[in-house]
């Protein structure tokens, strides 16, 4: 370990789950790491809370089935307690009227069921739909390993990374590659309309293309975020649903002790207010609140990207035109979520008394396409839906280990909620926390009618709280909107995608950078090759 | 009359007589053939009401290409545009905290910027920081349109060759600015412009220009795009020279008809075309309606790709993946027209006519807030026409009096949203179309109370109207929804944006075609000199051969 005249190789800003595998990979590597973690607790939204006695449950993440393969491989995190379940339902999307769309983790039962289900134009459709996702997303997974190339004076790296991803593009072969060309910018709602039929089908694989998003599924764009889902770990048509057992924050202990036994530091309860720089205006350390400075030769935030540059940074050194672009990094967060503790598995209507199907993710309210739409709409006008789109789990079907120090048969079911905006137009959010929550449960009535009474305990994170809380500006769980303007070369701004912030030695880790945000790893991974490379050639 | 052309243009539309032109002039014995009376489609001026003209469809121009102008000698033929002035912004009272008051802005940039100040001195810095920034990037992009977009599945690197170009040219834009120029082809209008206004009417009426002719919202991703679009026309001439043509769009036409004709071109109306003539896949000529065939060597369709694929083309001749792709190909249309003869002027009841006419001598933009203009979108979505429609009003009587009888006026009414397919709970566009036209004048009431007492005849156009007597498939002003994944090297299908088609000797050139609609022509001559270019190589190899 190099810990040169008191100073760490690299601190990074941020314990959450991008920070720490940035972490661990660098003092895999061999460099000496400090994890700075403003709050007591490790992981950021990627973490696992107690909302009643004996009752654990995530709180703004869900499920971990994005995580890339690659970073529990090297970090090897099965070893640091990581044990991953994949049901073999990966969505139920009941209507009020009893009807229901399922998909399968198996493409043929998946076929199967929407056959029964009277669907059999779209039986016949989803293999062909399914190969299609996968095709494409494949090929947003490579682009998402790609640190984007370095436009403004590209060099032989550069030149050999295009080659590769253009090897990928080539690969989808023709008619593949004409189509994602064609399909990037479009809307999701169109996309899925090119090949499926049925309007509640439609809608359970679009949704993807608009979650953690303020976009509608009519957006221009949306099924890009759609492939960014299917990528990487050939989640198809279908998505992924995996579950940490222990819940999301079981993936960050991982993670955490994954960089500890490579000799990382971590610090909690340490808030970092600044960035400090020398003379030559370089990055050389950072001042916590406490006003306790620590130098490293890297810094490496693992916040969001307009925190990093408008918060932590001096506004002289960053300069009035960079100030503006940072500043207009769009982060419209529109997420909530709602933890319920339930003395009883709730009846769904749809499930038919089959709890097999209630073990993936549970879709409610995108009855259709426009049930989407309509959701999102009220989101434009600073309200929340009359009708808002829940995508729920019950994780303690799937890991009993979450409820057992509470009484025999309860349950836990957690709902991301959308659209929800941060900003209301007339009401701020302190005031409207039980109104949401009440709205969520209402949501489920229809389509498990005597939830309610069920409900022992419950818990709301508003979008004010995923800002103050969790540090995300604008309450964005994404740290930057995944829209076409910050993607891969522009994410999070056009000439700084390449981890490497304008301040030197400052780099970006978390999911404001390329490829964005999810709980995948991704942004962590690909940072660390960076700064790993800078760290050496200084 | 000749047994055979070497080249028919099927319609009589700008880009037709435009592509009509540049083949006579290359040499080639052409026939330009239009379904209707009257050469123009999309842009004619007609005697709805009696004594009053309109131009029924397209209303103004600004993005007519100045080399087809020169070129052709338009001016000498006739073509004499009438600079508009200003766009007006009416505010009803509760229309915001400045409700009952209005935004004017003028092409004078002082006073414009005077005008902003009383509304919020940090947008009148910013709008000349805007403008500024807006044609730069109109400057870079520009090229674009006279460029012949690549076939990015064709796997040869010389594909490319055309954009190495301009890849260079973005790499020396300052830094900002190509962050900018990203912006602008993935954001929205509303996102995009919320970075340098907060003056909400102000930022309603410029995004509205984002939105005309699609079916998407000013928040939604890709109208920045569009944006910069109509930003296209104002770099040739003055800073927004937008403009009328004298006698109306039709006036276009017929100036454009005449240079066609004085290159050699023939012209003939009533001349609908009903199938394309093919032998061995190689188009060979047209049959007309009545049954009449024609030959040519070559034909050039400037109908909208549907019509052209899936009407005229006999079923069978066309590749299975290619007739998907052409029905996959998104039309859309989202507007509608109302034309009113009106027996005296508006009088908007933010600023009363007594003292001068001057604000409705430009566009007046019916577009008070960025609610007002998302909301209106939000019916289209769901299959309704707006409850409270954007409508760009255009009273062309007041810079060409000879349109309507003395003292009287026109008044052009542009409308979104009207949605092709509506509700099927709403019945058809024929058992609406009144009521279209009263949401409409109800609409302009609430600016402008007097304007019913003011009509003396009405002409409503919804998109099946503008189908029907244009032929623009779902009534798609640009022959196809400018939308992200249909422009440049997908515009119409990938791999065939280059006017060719895969039947040989049939061309497109409308605005179905790379760079899209508008009154802008480019497509018509674009296609045009490719096809002088294959035929000169044709000729070429066959002297190789001698």
């Amino acid at each position: 370990m190099t810990v040169v005249g008191g100073a760490y190789d690299a601190v990074v800003v941020g314990g959450g789950h991008n920070g720490l595998t940035c972490a661990a990979y660098l003092a895999k590597a061999g460099f000496g790491v400090l994890v700075l973690e403003r709050r007591e607790r490790l992981g950021g939204i990627a973490e696992t809370v107690e909302i009643a006695p004996g009752v654990r449950s995530p709180s703004i993440a869900q499920t971990v089935g994005r995580l890339r393969p690659s970073v529990a491989r090297d970090l090897d995190l099965r070893s640091h307690g990581l044990s991953l379940v994949a049901p073999a339902v990966r969505v139920f999307a009941p209507a009020a009227d009893g009807s229901a769309v399922v998909l399968w983790a198996d493409l043929e039962r998946t076929v199967e069921e929407l056959r029964r289900r009277g669907l059999a134009v779209d039986a016949a459709a989803y293999p062909r739909f399914d190969r299609l996702v996968r095709s494409l997303g494949g090929f947003i997974a490579e682009l998402g390993e790609t640190t984007p190339p370095d436009i403004a004076s590209p060099g032989l790296e550069d030149a050999l990374r295009g080659l590769a991803l253009g090897r990928a593009y080539r690969g989808l072969g023709r008619s593949d590659a004409r189509t994602i060309l064609r399909v990037l910018a479009m809307a999701v709602a169109d996309f899925v309309a090119e090949s499926l039929q049925s309007d509640a089908l439609r809608a359970a694989v679009a949704w993807r293309g608009v979650r953690n998003t303020s976009l509608g599924p009519w957006s221009a764009g949306t099924t890009l975020n759609l492939l960014q889902d299917a990528a990487g770990n050939d989640g198809g048509a279908a998505g992924e649903t995996v579950f940490a057992r222990g819940g999301p924050g079981a993936l960050t202990q991982a993670l955490a002790s994954a960089a500890r036994s490579f000799g990382a530091e971590i610090r909690t309860g340490a808030e970092v207010v600044e960035v400090v720089t020398n003379a030559a205006g370089q990055a050389t350390g950072v001042r916590l609140a406490s006003g306790e400075e620590i130098g490293g030769r890297a810094i490496v935030a693992a916040v969001d990207p307009k925190q990093t540059l408008l918060r932590f940074v001096d506004p002289v050194a960053l300069g009035p035109t960079l100030r503006w672009r940072a500043g207009n990094i769009r982060q419209p967060g529109t997420v909530a979520t709602v933890s319920l503790a339930l003395s009883a598995l709730p009846a769904f209507t749809a499930a038919d008394g089959d709890e097999r199907v209630l073990r993936g993710r549970i879709l409610v309210g995108a009855d259709g396409v426009d049930a989407l739409e309509r959701a999102f709409d009220a989101a434009k006008y600073g309200r929340i839906s009359d009708r808002p789109v829940v995508e729920a789990t019950v994780s303690s079907l799937i890991d009993r280990s979450l409820v057992d120090g509470a009484a025999d048969g309860t349950h836990v079911l957690h709902a991301h909620v959308q659209w929800t905006p941060r900003k209301l137009r007339d009401a701020d959010w302190d005031g409207c926390r039980d109104e949401l929550g009440d709205r969520v449960v209402a949501a489920l009535e229809r389509i498990a009618p005597g939830i309610g009474a069920l409900v022992t305990a419950r818990r709301v994170w508003t979008p004010l709280d995923l800002e103050r809380d969790y540090g995300l500006t604008g309450g964005h769980p994404w740290h930057a909107e995944p829209a076409l303007e910050s993607f891969f070369l522009w994410r999070p701004m056009l000439g700084y995608a390449r981890y490497r912030m304008p301040i030197d030695r400052l780099y970006l880790a978390g999911s404001g950078a390329h490829p964005g945000g999810g709980v995948t790893g991704g942004p962590g991974q690909n940072a660390a090759r960076e700064i790993a490379r800078d760290l050496h050639r200084r | 009359m000749p047994a055979r052309y070497d080249a028919v243009v099927i319609g009589g539309g700008h880009n037709g007589l435009i592509a009509g032109a540049y083949l006579a002039r290359g040499g080639l014995r052409t026939l330009i053939l239009e379904r209707r009376h009257v050469l123009g489609g999309a842009a004619v001026t007609e005697e709805i009401v009696r004594g009053f003209r309109f131009s029924v469809a397209s209303y103004v121009v600004s993005l007519l290409r100045p080399e087809i102008i020169r070129e052709l000698d338009l001016p000498g033929h006739g073509l004499h545009i009438l600079p508009l002035d200003g766009t007006f912004t009416p505010l009803r009272k509760g229309d915001g905290p400045k409700g009952g008051d209005y935004l004017w802005r003028v092409n004078d940039h002082p006073r414009t910027v005077r005008e902003l100040r009383r509304w919020s001195l940090r947008d009148a810095d910013a709008y000349e920081e805007y403008g500024l920034l807006m044609v730069e990037m109109a400057k870079f992009i520009k090229p674009i349109l006279g460029l012949l977009p690549p076939d990015p599945t064709g796997w040869d690197p010389r594909e490319f060759l055309p954009l190495a170009g301009l890849v260079r040219d973005f790499q020396r834009l300052p830094a900002r600015e190509q962050a900018v120029f990203v912006q602008l082809m993935t954001m929205s209008s509303a996102d995009f412009l919320d970075q340098w206004f907060e003056t909400d009417p102000l930022k309603a009426t410029m995004a509205a220009s984002g939105i005309i002719g699609t079916y998407l919202g000013i928040r939604s991703p890709g109208t920045a795009y569009v944006l910069l679009h109509h930003y296209m026309g104002e770099i040739d001439g003055a800073f927004r020279a937008w403009g009328i043509p004298k006698g109306g769009t039709g006036g276009i036409s017929e100036a454009i008809g005449r240079a066609a004709r004085a290159q050699g071109a023939e012209i003939r109306t009533e001349a609908p075309v009903a199938r394309l003539l093919t032998r061995d896949g190689r188009a060979t000529g047209v049959a007309l309606a009545d049954g009449e065939e024609i030959e040519a060597d070559t034909v050039v369709s400037t109908a909208d790709a549907k019509v052209t694929f899936l009407d005229l083309v006999e079923p069978g001749l066309l590749d299975p993946s290619f007739e998907a792709e052409i029905r996959r190909f998104k039309f859309r249309g989202s507007s509608g027209k109302v034309n009113l003869a009106l027996e005296h002027l508006p009088e908007f009841t933010c600023l009363p006519n007594a003292e001068d006419l001057e604000h409705l001598r430009g566009a007046i933009s019916l577009s008070p807030s960025t609610d007002d203009m998302e909301r209106a979108y939000d019916d289209a979505k769901y299959g309704r026409w707006s409850a409270k429609p954007y409508v760009d009003i255009i009273i062309p009587t007041l810079v060409d009096p000879a349109m309507a009888p003395p003292g009287k006026h026109v008044m052009s009414c542009f409308v979104q949203y009207a949605p092709y397919h509506l509700d099927p709970s709403l019945g058809s566009w024929d058992d609406n179309r009144e009521a279209f036209g009263d949401t409409v004048v109800d609409r302009i009431a609430e600016f402008a109370p007097n304007i019913r007492e003011a009509i003396v005849g009405r002409q409503v156009l919804t998109p099946l109207d503008i189908e029907r007597t244009i032929g623009l498939t779902e009534g798609n002003i640009f022959q196809g929804e400018l939308s992200l994944e249909q422009l440049f090297f997908n515009r119409p299908v990938p791999g065939y944006a280059r006017f060719r088609t895969p039947i040989r000797d049939l061309w497109l050139a409308g605005s179905s075609t790379h760079p899209g609609g508008g009154i802008m022509g480019a497509n018509g001559r674009l296609a045009a000199l490719e096809v002088l270019r294959a035929k000169r190589g044709a000729l070429a190899a066959v002297g190789a051969g001698r």
